[in-house]
């Protein structure tokens, strides 16, 4: 090595770093040896070589040999470590209120989390679309307004609009009585039958709207095909298993393979508001020879959607419709300019909306409800709140035991910040700690909310940078807040006071505790009270006159027109059974989805109604036990009647058409521009054959033998079991191809307000979580409180007083807080109740008793909380206390 | 004998220590080992093995003079004490009687 040459110099970085993490004394001679070393592999290999060897025998070199040993020589460091100490021993000292601590805590940041995961979900739909923004169903606004629009609209959209950029129009193959229709669909080949929802008619568009993974074959070529099929990966799996089905031939309803697969795509992921097995282009549909008024635009009978170009207003593309689609619709004046003015007409609902806010009729799926997540959402920031309150109310109490040693290290020349920094640190340690074990609670509990709300959520979701920094921000936030006050007030001392002997003669930051324990009231009085007027609207409807009967009825279905005549047969067999009262075949069951077409009175042609339909036997009346106000039940004894073309009505349809004595006059039932002239023969009295969230609406019920669906029948509760047992007997005689299952009526029915039992369940283990921490807080303040005040009850008790005057003395004020937090708390509970409850057509009001029961309880539980934890000193010898100094 | 415990790489740092009396530091160290024993030695537990041993008391070291290569820095200079020499015997000696009392039978490797 010639001494004369330059010296090669190494990565700086690296002499950086060696110089920050090496100790001193050992870095000299390092730094020399690396160099000279590096010196000599520069002369031997190239650059990089040489560059990466010094790494890797610098980083060889980081052992903890090497390493400066943290804060060797760094006040700041070995404070910090003191402030970790010191915490530990604070939490190990107080071992209940520490649990406590982390209990509130861990509650609140796991119902907050999970809550918070399924609003994510929640609000996630159909965001997986490539444009999802720009994605938009056009719904029908009318009176009752529905999701299904005309079928050539969609296209003649994108001719004609230049926002338009793509659009589809599709419809699910919907049975008699607008039921999804179950088809049957064969793989002849393997011989492989299963029956299959969910099938689709769809436009050859529907892939370049909606975003679908492709699997096999090309999916936007296949629904140019005629007789084409795309399947859903998961039905294709039932069929085919693993294996490539394109060109595999499948049987439609018997039709000896009539379909073709052309394509199998990804099923929908979770959060889709509509998904399909298999979907036909109608392309197959219009090369029959059928000329169907349901594909012209006259039927709004298709679901229609449209991408707009990126960033279009959607009310751009709304307001130009009303002068536009006149010329397509052969529609009287009246209800042209209804459509101008605005008073009816077409609505651009983004796609990603649908779930949350879109509930109109004829819904792909039922939908989420929007109202019920800002429960939800409300209750989670509600116990958080009350949480975090507990925190800064217990450890502000604490601050006065811990004047002493704030004192000492005032003495010893900790500045003010110093102070402050231990206590944030010490209540930072509480906060991480809950926040970690918080997420195994989450974990652990993610199967049982999944069941409780009806949720998907995953605890995974969780790891992600928007959610993380929310939580670790509501730790840091939490802590701070509880360390401020106490640091500040203790702060407010001298040291030298503090150690010449200064007692806290009160226990200072009362009026700030006082306030949010009355928040934390207020929290909990609306839970309660929320939950309370849940409850009660729930056993209203459950409780509500249906205007049928709903108990003791068993439905059978078996949907598909191939079984109108087994339907027929199924009905006099089983009413041989003993135990088996009237049975009734219909095409629609209460509390399902019904079908709508317009009507109207001979004697007034302009007035029309729209009515839901239900086709119904001669027995209906009896079976439901439906109360006829006028004229006679359908009965096939009369031809009219079992021709279709005899009609009952309800009240309110009668009430709309504005009609007197109308048995026997003449109406026309417009099913699909194919005009039914019939006569009525009776009025039913209203019944609720929708659920209780919407108002009755106008049926008509008539005869038609290829459309019932179910068959409802009166059952003896005594024998059920047997009954079952022989009604499947029956059954699998009779439809061996269809698997034997039934349903009872009223469970079906109770099924409508799911969404509100849930609510219900998960308001009322938020509320009780609510009072238990709420109390808890107060227990662990009180005590404190006491603590201090034992001198002064001593001497009260010397000079007299009973014990009743000293726990007076003691409830009375907080019962005040609670007095003034429940004047908040009800006027904000009612309002926000009355919203909730204007989701519901009928509703069981607010009861004055729900705020009454929670007013005394609140109150109780207060005085019961205080008068516990004061009594032993309350009891207690003043003596024993007094002689103590 | 605890004391006198050392590692199988701490035995050959210490005798290199030993074979290169009055010029062992850092780089002479490594590449004597890597000359003698073809094997490749990394800085880090070159130095860590040398820490290791004068803590022990194995050796002693003092900071030496600087030269251009080594940008200015010093070297520092490890010497071998009367205890690593020690322990070095107690080494060598234990090894020795252990291998004396290997059976020749042990040591012919024919077909069993």
């Amino acid at each position: 090595m010639s001494n004369n040459k330059p010296l090669y110099s190494p990565p700086t970085l690296g002499s950086q770093l060696l110089r920050w993490f090496c100790k001193d004394r050992l870095l000299e001679e390092i730094e020399g040896d690396l160099l000279e070393y590096y010196q000599i592999e520069r002369e031997a290999k190239p650059k990089w070589k040489a560059n990466l060897l010094y790494w890797f025998h610098l980083f060889h070199f980081l052992r903890p040999f090497a390493l400066k040993k943290i804060g060797q020589n760094s006040n700041i460091i070995i404070m910090y470590r003191s402030y970790f100490k010191f915490a530990w021993r604070g939490m190990m000292r107080h071992k209940m209120q520490t649990s406590f601590h982390l209990l509130g805590l861990v509650l609140a940041f796991t119902v907050c989390g999970l809550i918070y995961l399924h609003l994510k979900f929640e609000t996630s739909y159909d965001s997986h679309h490539k444009d999802a923004d720009d994605i938009y169903r056009i719904a029908w606004m009318n009176e009752n307004p529905q999701t299904r629009t005309p079928h050539p609209m969609a296209q003649a959209l994108v001719s004609e609009f230049p926002e338009v950029v793509k659009a589809v129009t599709f419809s699910p193959i919907y049975g008699p009585g607008l039921t999804k229709d179950v088809i049957l669909i064969t793989h002849d080949a393997s011989n492989v039958t299963h029956e299959i929802t969910d099938g689709y008619f769809a436009d050859t568009t529907f892939f370049d709207v909606f975003t679908y993974e492709p699997i096999y074959g090309n999916p936007k070529q296949a629904l140019q095909n005629e007789w084409a099929v795309v399947l859903s990966e998961s039905t294709a799996k039932r069929f085919f298993g693993d294996e490539d089905p394109v060109g595999q031939r499948l049987s439609f309803n018997g039709m000896v393979d009539l379909l073709e697969v052309a394509a199998v795509v990804k099923d929908a992921p979770k959060a889709s508001h509509f998904r399909f097995n298999f979907m036909l282009s109608y392309v197959t549909l219009k090369s029959l020879p059928f000329n169907d008024p349901w594909l012209s635009w006259d039927d709004f009978g298709h679901f229609n959607y449209v991408k707009l170009s990126p960033g279009t207003n959607p009310e751009v593309v709304e307001s130009k419709i009303p002068n536009w689609i006149p010329k397509y619709l052969n529609w009287s004046e009246d209800n042209i300019e209804s459509l101008k003015a605005g008073e009816i007409g077409f609505k651009l609902q983004p796609i990603q909306d649908i779930h949350l806010h879109s509930n109109i009729r004829w819904e792909l799926e039922p939908n989420g409800s929007y109202s019920y997540l800002i429960i939800y959402g409300v209750s989670a920031l509600f116990i958080l709140l009350i949480s975090i309150i507990n925190f800064v109310n217990l450890n502000t109490a604490r601050a006065a035991q811990r004047l002493k040693e704030v004192g000492v290290k005032k003495t010893l020349g900790a500045f003010r910040s110093q102070i402050f920094t231990q206590f944030s640190i010490e209540a930072l340690v509480t906060t991480f700690l809950a926040l970690i074990l918080s997420v195994f609670v989450m974990n652990w509990l993610e199967t049982p909310f999944n069941n409780l709300v009806n949720g998907s959520i995953a605890i995974e979701n969780l790891w992600q940078t928007e959610t993380v920094t929310f939580m670790v921000l509501t730790a840091i936030f939490t802590a701070i807040v509880s360390a401020l006050y106490p640091s500040v007030y203790l702060n407010s001392f001298e040291a030298g006071s503090i150690l010449r002997g200064l007692k806290l003669s009160k226990l200072g930051g009362s009026n700030l505790r006082n306030g949010l324990l009355g928040v934390q009231l207020v929290a909990t009085v609306i839970l309660i009270s929320g939950s309370l007027t849940i409850r009660n609207q729930i056993q209203f409807l459950k409780d509500k006159d249906l205007g049928f009967d709903q108990d003791n009825l068993m439905v059978l279905t078996i949907v598909g027109q191939t079984y109108s005549q087994k339907i027929r047969t199924l009905k006099s067999e089983l009413e041989s059974i003993s135990g088996i009262g009237e049975t009734s075949m219909v095409s629609n069951v209460p509390g399902g989805q019904f079908n709508q077409h317009p009507l109207y009175m001979e004697e007034n042609p302009q007035l029309r109604v729209d009515a839901s339909e239900m086709f119904v036997d001669k027995d209906v009346a009896s079976t439901l036990n439906l109360e006829i106000v006028e004229g006679r039940m359908l009965d096939d004894v009369f031809a009219a009647d079992s021709a279709g073309t005899a009609f009952v009505l309800n009240e309110t349809a009668v009430r709309e058409l504005n009609v007197q004595d109308p048995v026997g006059k003449q109406l026309f039932w417009v099913n699909n521009e194919e005009l039914v002239k019939g006569t009525v023969v009776g009025v039913v009295k209203d019944f609720h054959y929708n659920s209780l969230h919407v108002p009755i609406r106008p049926i008509i019920m008539m005869m038609n033998q290829n459309a019932y669906n179910h068959l409802i029948a009166k059952f003896d509760p005594n024998s059920l079991p047997q009954i079952i047992e022989q009604v499947e007997e029956k059954f699998t005689e009779i439809v061996p191809e269809v698997d034997f299952s039934y349903r009872f009526l009223d469970s079906q029915i109770e099924e409508l307000y799911q969404e509100e039992a849930r609510t219900f369940r998960l308001t009322v283990i938020l509320s009780a979580i609510s009072i238990f921490l709420a109390c808890g807080g107060l227990l662990g303040v009180i005590s404190i409180v006491i603590r201090q005040r034992v001198k002064e009850i001593s001497i009260r008790k010397v000079l007299g007083a009973s014990a009743k005057n000293i726990l007076w003395l003691i409830n009375l004020k907080h019962l005040l807080i609670a007095a003034i937090a429940l004047l908040i708390a009800i006027p904000a509970s009612v309002i926000f109740m009355r919203n909730w409850l204007s989701n519901f057509t009928y509703q069981a009001g607010i009861s004055p008793l729900v705020y009454g029961v929670t007013s005394v309880g609140i109150l109780m539980l207060i005085g019961l909380t205080i008068s516990l934890i004061s009594i032993k000193t309350i009891k207690a010898n003043p003596a024993n206390n007094l002689r103590s100094e | 004998m605890k004391k006198y415990q050392l590692g199988e790489f701490e035995e050959y740092v210490l005798l290199t220590v030993g074979v290169l009396h009055g010029d062992a530091y850092g780089v002479s160290i490594k590449e004597e080992i890597e000359k003698r024993l073809k094997r490749k030695v990394s800085i880090g537990a070159l130095q860590s093995a040398l820490r290791r041993m004068e803590e022990k008391g194995f050796i002693v070291s003092e900071l030496g003079e600087t030269t251009k290569a080594r940008g200015g820095k010093r070297k520092r200079y490890f010497k071998i004490t009367a205890f690593g020499k020690k322990a070095l015997d107690y080494n060598m000696q234990t090894r020795m009687e252990l291998y004396k009392e290997i059976q020749n039978v042990a040591l012919q490797y024919k077909l069993c």
